[in-house]
């Protein structure tokens, strides 16, 4: 970037701790709304029933001022507010949230956020390994390909921590759904088939108590022309993405053009678990 | 400013029987709520019931916050709260042989 652009982010509070590419395509910071930022949803036709199980209750995101029972509110990492997904008190269950745009240009893009996630604080533990995963992904379509690029950093599973990121490529089976062959859906977001990224162990500032929270980076980037990941960074760590792929479906009906990204969040007990996301910055180069 | 606002599907077609309550929603950003209940399919005996808006501290502990929202024969009932703190649910308890699945929505405005 050159050094007037640079210079002219670093004097925004806002936006100089990002580093964007050339064109911002959206900043979402959590304190003016939600943004755009909605439940996910499965598809469905004529009846809700017609859906997919697992995509029945993804929960609404929530503006957060991360309030606790023990010290108030905690506030975000700018302002007061974050957006929160929070899950049901159910071991295994997701909340996805996600915000649905299109591309103008098939080039270069990326996503930065900072983010935290906690259980619930409804035990005096640590509850460290409470919080299954958290993850983002895309949804892509060109004239060839749907392709969906998944990372998630699986805290811990069955109640061993893991502490590792991790990313999926392969697919799952596409379903009918309704009557009219005109919809199908699949559960992307199933547990099987993720694997480990180079050197994913990472520990993360989880700190000493559920209502204490530390504020992390996230970087993803995708080239849209060559369909590749091209940098995965959290923090201070940037793996490797040789052999990083995403999920590969031919292109599918009514999807042209999709730039689509989802946060989700899982919980590994019969706790809440919760997602915050301070902001989010999409940019890309054109 | 244009004021904020912000529509949340906080119970959406899942049946419910017994005692039970919908998810804490963190809404004090907000100065003025509605909830919508739209009833898809009732089973069973649901005369004189009500759902209670509920309020909480910290989204674990609860209690009444006074306003209600009875079931008649309509399609969709609705009742109206501000002054709520952070967080709104909204919990009901139903009789023997009865459940209902609905879709609750929870429209805020600041």
């Amino acid at each position: 970037m050159a050094d007037q652009a640079r210079a002219i982010l670093n004097a925004d509070p806002m936006l100089s701790r990002f580093d964007p590419l050339p064109r911002i395509i959206y900043h979402d910071d959590f304190n003016r709304g939600l943004r755009g930022w909605v439940e996910l949803i499965g598809n469905f036709e004529d009846s809700l029933d017609s859906m997919l199980p697992q995509y029945a209750d993804m929960r609404p995101p929530m503006l957060s001022s991360g309030t606790h029972w023990d010290t108030g509110t905690h506030g975000a990492m700018q302002g007061t507010y974050s957006m929160k997904l929070a899950t049901r008190a159910r071991a295994g269950d997701i909340s996805v949230s996600i915000k649905r745009v299109t591309w103008r240009h098939r080039g270069p893009v990326r996503l930065e956020a900072y983010f935290t996630f906690k259980p619930e604080a409804s035990e005096l533990q640590l509850s460290v390994d409470d919080v299954r995963a958290v993850g983002v992904l895309f949804d892509l379509q060109d004239e060839a390909y749907r392709w969906m690029p998944h990372w998630r950093y699986l805290n811990a599973l069955e109640g061993e921590p893991v502490r590792s990121w991790q990313f999926k490529r392969e697919r799952e089976p596409f379903h009918d759904i309704g009557g009219r062959a005109e919809t199908v859906s699949h559960f992307h977001l199933a547990p099987t088939g993720w694997e480990n990224v180079p050197d994913s162990g990472q520990i993360l500032c989880y700190n000493e108590v559920a209502t204490k929270f530390n504020w992390y980076y996230l970087r993803m980037d995708l080239d849209l022309a060559s369909r590749q990941i091209t940098h995965l960074q959290c923090n201070d760590r940037v793996h490797d993405v040789t052999d990083v792929g995403p999920m590969m479906i031919p292109a599918m009906p009514n999807l042209d053009c999709m730039l689509n990204v989802a946060f989700w969040v899982e919980t590994d007990v019969d706790k809440r678990a919760f997602l915050y996301v301070d902001s989010v910055l999409l940019s890309g180069e054109w | 400013m244009l004021r904020e606002s912000y529509t949340a599907i906080v119970e959406r077609s899942e049946e419910l029987r017994g005692d039970f309550a919908t998810e804490p929603y963190e809404c004090g950003w907000a100065g003025e709520a509605i909830f919508f209940v739209r009833i898809l399919e009732r089973e069973g005996n649901l005369e004189g019931i009500s759902l209670h808006v509920q309020i909480s501290p910290d989204g674990i502990r609860w209690c009444d916050e006074g306003t209600s929202v009875a079931l008649g024969e309509e399609e969709v009932a609705f009742c109206k709260v501000v002054h709520f703190g952070n967080w709104l649910r909204l919990s009901g308890r139903l009789p023997d042989g009865a459940s209902i699945r609905a879709i609750i929505a929870l429209s805020l405005k600041a």
